[in-house]
């Protein structure tokens, strides 16, 4: 639904294969190889984390490392900026919340 | 402690230029990026480069980052990946951090192109899920396929909000609007009109007062400001976007130079802090240089010219080139950077009012605030005439660097004159054979042809199209005018899409003749 099928100055966005993925329990789809923050965002997910002072829904904005707004909790480590961090088979990816994950 | 004869930092367009350079001359060249892949934001870049042929005009920045790392490998130049500089000390100590491990690296010389950062603006709402910066929706849409959002608003009307806009349409996502505070457009009015004339609207003098939302955008309010950019109350405007894009400028990532002590400044046109360099970038600590934006921004193309020459300069300094031959090159590269940095938008000029082109003609007062020129304005300039049968007609209405229409035309149509800014004229008994290369090779897209009266009432319009889907052959829509409106019903006669357009395909509609010379945009029906 997000992702662009064909581009009409790039052509068909060149893709690694099908992987599947949690995203707080839940199982998604993504590439593989494509950043984690891009699965999320091609299956609607919009918040990656939550302040640890005054708890407000932080997403992308950079997406290119610099910011570390986007940072959530990886295969239960913390703080992984998610944007450039590629996505593989299986991930356990968590939102974070403070510097715990969702939940925890 | 791996010592070096030079080590760049960033492997953007101006450390592989530099690299280039070096390694092409014997020199241990090494160059570290912290990122996955090198480029820089090139590969982001997917419309035609303005400049000449020697800058690589009218090729899309990819391809251009292309060519640069197929000359890198070539001339053995080894790129570190996923390699953070953090710190660069007295006696050019590098410090590289990779994945959890820290190394330190000495270079006889140091070329710090470590590029640019986007800036933000502030205002309630501005932490919200769905507010990105352009270079966000670049990254997101240009690299990796995303879609950024279904309905986007976007603040900033430089080049960047301008081409990125574009580019959002480009994806399939709708623009709601383009917003700046400033009273006029900063970036090329030929950007800005290729935005315009697919409808959407430009709101000069505004700035965004309120993103909307619990967890993310949902919508935006924004109001026009005064002369002191203060919201002016009673003025707001609410959109219903999801997403909202932030191009409000870049800021040099000078912070290594400013680490290793050599000399700085606060430069707010070259964009803030940075390095004071003689004219080929070497700072006050000999053998340490910058290239590209980190020196001043401006774009690509000057960043590989500036790359090139702080490569050639390490060359000399470190006895692989002698003076002679560094003078030569460096007065070619020299040319090269300063062609680029004539006409209007040259750094020299900002902050600038510019009233008239270098022809003398009133600059279009519409074209800086609603981004389109009006039917009447745009008559006014040379590369709008009216001829029998088919011709080019070029709303190309500001001195910018860029000659590829000159070149495109195989019947010497076109001519800009002997400066690179001027504005292009229709030679003199030229034969227009309609062919269209010039309409493609116009990275403004601001060339169309028109054959004003095809004696059955209606005229034809060829105009520069990249989005999908293409509209079929005699299929029937709308003609829409240069700030996108509705004016007339029009015919799809010919898409034709050739290798040498490369991706901009050349759409031809029929219109009534008296719409001729105001349809400039096609809406399927």
């Amino acid at each position: 639904m997000n992702r662009i099928e064909e581009h009409p100055i790039l052509g068909e966005p060149q893709k690694g294969r099908e992987v599947t993925f949690t995203f707080d329990g839940k199982e998604m789809k993504g590439c593989e190889g494509e950043p984690i923050a891009m699965a999320l965002k091609a299956n609607g997910v919009m918040i990656h984390r939550y302040t640890k002072k005054e708890h407000k829904p932080r997403g992308i904005f950079c997406a290119i490392g610099r910011c570390t707004d986007c940072v959530m909790v990886v295969n239960g480590k913390l703080n992984v900026r998610t944007c450039i961090t590629p996505l593989e088979e299986g991930m356990v990816v968590q939102t974070q919340d403070g510097v715990t994950a969702k939940g925890a | 402690m791996k010592r070096y004869e030079v080590i760049i930092v960033g492997a953007g367009p101006s450390g592989l230029s530099a690299a280039i350079e070096a390694a092409k001359r014997g020199i241990k060249t090494i160059v570290f990026d912290e990122n996955e892949k090198p480029g820089g934001q090139l590969f982001k870049q997917i419309h035609k480069f303005f400049g000449s042929k020697k800058h690589h005009a009218k090729i899309r920045g990819f391809k251009i980052g292309e060519e640069l790392l197929k000359e890198a490998d070539e001339a053995g130049v080894e790129v570190v990946l996923n390699a953070t500089v953090i710190g660069l000390y007295a006696d050019k100590e590098v410090v590289v951090r990779r994945g959890d491990e820290v190394s330190h690296y000495k270079g006889d010389t140091v070329i710090v192109a470590t590029g640019a950062a986007e800036n933000m603006v502030t205002f309630p709402g501005w932490t919200l899920p769905g507010v990105i910066g352009a270079g966000a929706a670049q990254t997101m849409m240009n690299l990796h396929g995303i879609k950024p959002g279904k309905k986007i608003l976007m603040l900033g009307s430089g080049n960047v909000g301008l081409v990125v806009s574009f580019q959002l349409l480009q994806a399939g996502c709708e623009v709601a609007a383009l917003v700046d505070a400033a009273p006029k457009i900063g970036g090329y009015g030929v950007h800005a009109s290729k935005v315009a004339r697919t409808g959407v609207p430009f709101y000069l003098s505004h700035t965004i007062t309120k993103a909307h939302g619990e967890d993310h955008v949902t919508g935006v309010t924004i109001s026009k400001v005064d002369e002191h950019f203060s919201p002016i109350e009673g003025t707001e405007k609410y959109f219903d976007v999801d997403t909202i894009c932030m191009a409000v400028g870049l800021s040099p990532m000078s912070q290594l130079l400013k680490m290793s002590g050599c000399q700085m400044e606060d430069n707010p046109k070259k964009g803030g802090q940075v390095p004071i360099t003689d004219e080929y970038g070497e700072t006050s600590v000999p053998g340490l240089f910058a290239a590209g934006d980190v020196s001043g921004i401006e774009e690509a193309s000057s960043a590989m010219i500036e790359g090139r020459m702080a490569g050639v300069c390490v060359a000399e300094y470190l006895g692989y080139c002698t003076e002679e031959e560094k003078e030569q090159i460096l007065a070619e590269l020299k040319e090269d950077l300063e062609s680029l940095r004539q006409g209007m938008f040259a750094p020299a000029n900002r902050g600038k009012e510019i009233t008239e082109t270098e022809e003398g003609i009133a600059v279009s007062k519409n074209l800086l605030q609603h981004g389109f020129l009006t039917e009447k304005e745009v008559e006014k300039y040379p590369g709008v005439v009216h001829k029998v049968g088919v011709h080019p007609v070029m709303e190309c209405t500001q001195n910018i660097p860029c000659n590829p229409c000159q070149d495109a035309c195989p019947r010497g149509c076109i001519t800009i004159g002997e400066n690179i800014t001027y504005l292009p004229i229709v030679a003199d008994g030229s034969k227009c054979s309609g062919c269209g290369m010039c309409v493609a090779s116009c990275s403004g897209q601001a060339i169309f042809l028109v054959d004003e009266d095809c004696g059955d009432g209606s005229a034809t319009v060829t105009v520069p199209y990249e989005f999908f889907p293409i509209p079929e052959e005699g299929s029937k829509g709308f003609g829409l005018s240069r700030n996108g409106e509705k004016l007339c019903e029009a015919t799809v006669v010919s898409v034709k899409s050739v290798a040498a357009y490369d991706h901009t395909n050349l759409l031809t509609m029929r219109v009534p003749k008296e719409y001729a010379m105001a349809a400039r945009f096609f809406k399927a029906g």
